[in-house]
């Protein structure tokens, strides 16, 4: 139960906001970070900690694209279709993936790893074809990119596997001495304006 | 020319500057700090409005104008900062995080103390979870510092800065419904008036600044206002991130006064670089896919409020889109129909419905090639029932992609129905 592992941080979080129900955006996140998605239960409970009517959380997860009201891969591949992606490369990089990966959008692969998805502007446009798994953006990915792209992907997942990191969106965060570190895994933008990796 | 000095994109000055203790070596939050034990609130707030700041975000409102709707004596005040950037061809507020975070929470922290409110939200879109975390720490370096909590620096004055995560819906971005989503309700706008700094988050007055706009504020009250109205045109001052990308050759972020021609920004080495491959530019979308189009004929419109709006379109979030001539007009307003289709929040009617069959018959004519001898009339009978009839400006932007295509290219979508 949520209230029991993340008691403290869930007291921080309400303590935010003047009033209770504002946390719930915060807290599905932190359910679906425990869980791995929000099932009808995951819901429910969130709804007690914030003393809201069930149903005003569940129509918060109909409502907002980043919540998955039914179990998701590994890793959520979400790739913009948009323009300009879609003219510079987006569609043929969904083309590979699907091909390699053998599934259409909103699909899982049977091993459980991936779930690919169009998504609508991930604001990367400068840096299209452009792919946010899970949390993390990974640019330029053109088509010839795409199996790299998995098999880095499903290196990751092994690696923290290994370490014992537990929910799904939680495998690129690492709590150390100074609070919540991120392991960059795509080259960040040089300073040089313009210049690329 | 590139600027010497950039009021914004600083690392391109100073390199580190994403480090708490270059930002601090560069003067960063010591305007802050002489302002909260020197200034006055409303000194502040004349300075901004003298300073001639517009909004960044895309109404090109000015900030110092919308700080005075605040009502006098009300409090508790909410400032927040809108991060929810997901409009296609907008992607320089999480690049600003990315290399000038504390730029972005000092710009908060001064606003909040000149529109005299204790707590400050800064509302990202869900999907940028690590520009996220950056802010956390540039927040939490500056509680360490001293620079927020309670009885700052000595003055007596408290203040609060908290990162609240969206969870994907572009809708959020609009100022109201993004007050929606932080209360933990759908994000979906509200009536106004009344308008936020009148009634905004939990019914208080609320002022709500894009990132970018924000961050130019220390800049402001740092260097002052003659220095700030230096730069771009008496009635668009100061300097844009724009956002340029498409069919370009180096797309990306490039900070330029307002009034730099179109032509400049998308054909200069020192910015985009001009079209790959040399194609001719068929399509310009100057300011987000809200803004009506512009073809080759308008690259020489200045980049500023006044002079994108007079060739016909809108400068908004300086967002510029540019495609070359392989693309079809008919394809182009579908993909954007299609995104305010996915993004509409079915409050309203007229853009539910509307861009739903919008999309519907684009689909058929820009993806199938089967057009029927009906769909042109249809289409502009859609969009005009849509326009001035929408709730928010969502459903009115949906308009401008298909009226723009069957304005400029009513050819394609003829050759479409003849087959």
């Amino acid at each position: 139960m949520l209230l029991q592992t993340h008691q403290a941080e869930i007291e921080t979080i309400i303590g935010r906001y003047p009033s209770k129900r504002s946390a719930v955006l915060p807290l599905l996140y932190l359910a679906q970070d425990t869980y791995g998605y929000l099932s009808p239960e995951a819901i429910r409970e969130v709804a007690e900690i914030l003393e809201l009517p069930p149903t005003q959380v569940f129509e918060v997860v109909g409502f907002y694209t980043l919540f998955y009201d039914r179990p998701v891969g590994t890793w959520v591949i979400q790739v913009c279709d948009d323009v300009p992606c879609c003219y510079v490369g987006a569609e043929e990089l969904i083309a590979a993936l699907k091909a390699t990966l053998g599934i259409s959008e909103e699909q899982t692969t049977a091993d459980g790893m991936f779930t690919l998805q169009r998504v609508k502007c991930l604001a990367s446009c400068d840096r299209a074809p452009v792919v946010q798994a899970n949390l993390d953006y990974i640019y330029d990915v053109h088509a010839e990119r795409a199996e790299e792209l998995l098999n880095n992907l499903r290196a990751r997942a092994a690696e923290a596997k290994q370490r014992g990191v537990s929910g799904r969106f939680a495998e690129d965060y690492l709590l150390g001495p100074q609070g919540i570190v991120h392991i960059p895994r795509d080259a960040p933008y040089q300073q040089e304006r313009g210049e690329r990796k | 020319m590139p600027l010497s000095e950039y009021i914004i994109m600083r690392e391109l000055n100073h390199p580190d500057i994403n480090q708490f203790a270059v930002y601090r070596r560069v003067g960063g939050w010591e305007t802050y700090a002489a302002a909260l034990r020197e200034q006055t609130p409303a000194a502040l707030v004349q300075q901004v409005k003298d300073s001639g700041l517009r909004g960044r975000g895309g109404a090109g409102f000015p900030t110092g104008v919308k700080w005075g709707f605040l009502p006098k004596g009300v409090y508790p005040r909410y400032l927040l900062c809108n991060c929810d950037e997901s409009e296609p061809g907008t992607f320089n507020n999480h690049q600003i995080i990315d290399r000038n975070p504390h730029q972005v929470i000092e710009g908060v922290a001064l606003s909040a103390y000149a529109i005299e409110c204790h707590t400050a939200y800064i509302y990202m879109r869900g999907e940028f979870a690590s520009a996220a975390l950056l802010l956390e720490q540039a927040i939490a370096e500056a509680y360490a510092a001293g620079f927020l909590g309670k009885n700052i620096l000595g003055t007596g004055y408290d203040l609060d800065i908290y990162i609240h995560r969206g969870a994907g819906a572009y809708i959020c971005g609009e100022e109201t419904a993004l007050m929606e989503s932080l209360e933990g309700k759908l994000g979906q706008p509200r009536l106004k008036p009344p308008f936020p700094a009148v009634e905004g988050l939990y019914g208080k007055p609320t002022i709500i600044n894009n990132v970018e706009t924000l961050a130019n504020v220390p800049r402001i009250i740092e260097k002052g206002v003659a220095w700030y109205r230096s730069h771009g045109t008496e009635k668009s001052p100061g300097t844009k991130c724009f956002s340029i990308s498409g069919h370009v050759n180096r797309p990306g972020n490039y900070e330029l006064p307002f009034g730099v021609p179109l032509r400049e920004l998308i054909e200069s080495p020192e910015y985009a670089g001009g079209m790959r491959g040399g194609r001719p530019v068929k399509i310009i979308i100057p300011g987000g896919a809200s803004a009506p189009w512009l073809t080759a004929k308008h690259l020489d419109t200045p980049l500023d409020y006044e002079g994108v709006a007079a060739a016909g379109s809108m400068l908004g979030s300086g967002a510029v889109i540019v495609l070359d001539d392989s693309v079809k007009a008919p394809h182009v307003a579908y993909k954007m129909d299609e995104f305010f289709k996915h993004e509409s929040c079915g409050k309203c009617t007229p853009c539910r419905e509307g861009t739903h069959w919008l999309v519907k018959v684009l689909h058929r004519m820009a993806e199938e090639g089967h057009g029927e001898a009906n769909d042109i009339p249809t289409l502009h009978s859609i969009y005009r029932q849509m326009e001035g009839n929408c709730f928010c400006l969502l459903g009115e932007s949906a308009v401008m992609p298909i009226k723009s295509a069957l304005e400029l290219f009513p050819e394609e979508f003829e050759a479409i129905v003849k087959g």
